[in-house]
């Protein structure tokens, strides 16, 4: 890793904010639906139709793709099992996100399940 | 409030679409394989590449896996808050380690199996807080 870790993870960090923003949307995007669960064929697709029509769900996919984008570039740059693990961060950005941004009550288990998987992602990936 | 409870139901849809989306990265993998030996150095050879690519049946297959996943996920999300779906979600971080011991037969390190023990109890912990506020709401 010649090209520095702060860069690498500077970059990593923007892929899982991108990726977390593209969640947000489409979470949002659901949401508005007010969709209720069915396992009715025709009213999933019907669901999904509206689904793809809502313009929030779009802007979701352009930083989607720009996630994917910068993606390859922490690729070319860091080891697999490091890329991997340092993006174990995304599971707190989304954490935060749903906590900060669409009101989800987190409570005090979700705060430390969160965690306890963000440890062990870390620990598979490095080991 | 049955919409924040992780049910089986919603479990299986999870699993089936961490599944489905190791079959989008297969399918990328095997699609690209056909044009492998292209050295793809400028815009021409690039074009040629992705030509290649483009007429591999394992492309569509990809695209159709990719919009599967969309489908399930959307269907998850729906049900579930997303501080619940994306923790649950890193599943495939057991299975992975359990599918290749069992049936890979391959050798698996200690870290790693605290890894995902960790992972294990980070994903029921999870559950079982929107289990506790599915109760609450009640």
């Amino acid at each position: 890793m010649k090209e520095g870790l702060l860069l690498v993870l500077s970059l990593i960090a923007l892929t899982s904010l991108c990726d977390t923003i593209n969640q947000l949307f489409l979470k949002s995007a659901i949401d508005s639906l007010h969709f209720i669960p069915t396992f009715n064929l025709i009213k999933i697709f019907k669901f999904i139709f509206r689904l793809l029509i809502t313009p929030r769900l779009w802007l979701g996919f352009v930083f989607s793709l720009i996630s994917l984008c910068v993606w390859l570039v922490v690729l070319s740059k860091a080891d697999l099992n490091f890329a991997f693990s340092a993006d174990s961060m995304h599971y707190i950005f989304i954490a935060l996100a749903s906590h900060f941004v669409l009101k989800e009550k987190m409570g005090f288990g979700r705060w430390l399940g969160t965690g306890l998987i963000v440890v062990g992602i870390i620990f598979v990936s490095l080991s | 409030m049955f919409k924040k409870k992780v049910t089986f139901k919603i479990l299986c849809l999870l699993i089936a679409s961490d599944m489905l989306e190791t079959a989008v990265h297969f399918f990328f993998k095997k699609s690209t394989l056909g044009a492998s030996y292209e050295q793809v150095t400028d815009l021409a050879t690039a074009v040629v590449f992705l030509k290649i690519v483009f007429f591999s049946p394992f492309f569509w297959g990809g695209l159709l896996a990719v919009f599967s996943v969309f489908i399930l996920w959307s269907l998850i999300l729906s049900k579930i808050d997303l501080s619940v779906a994306v923790p649950i979600a890193s599943f495939s971080y057991i299975l992975v380690p359990l599918v290749s011991v069992i049936f890979l037969h391959e050798q698996i390190t200690a870290l790693r199996w605290l890894g995902v023990f960790f992972v294990l109890a980070g994903v029921i912990l999870v559950s079982l807080s929107s289990k506790e506020r599915a109760e609450q709401l009640k």
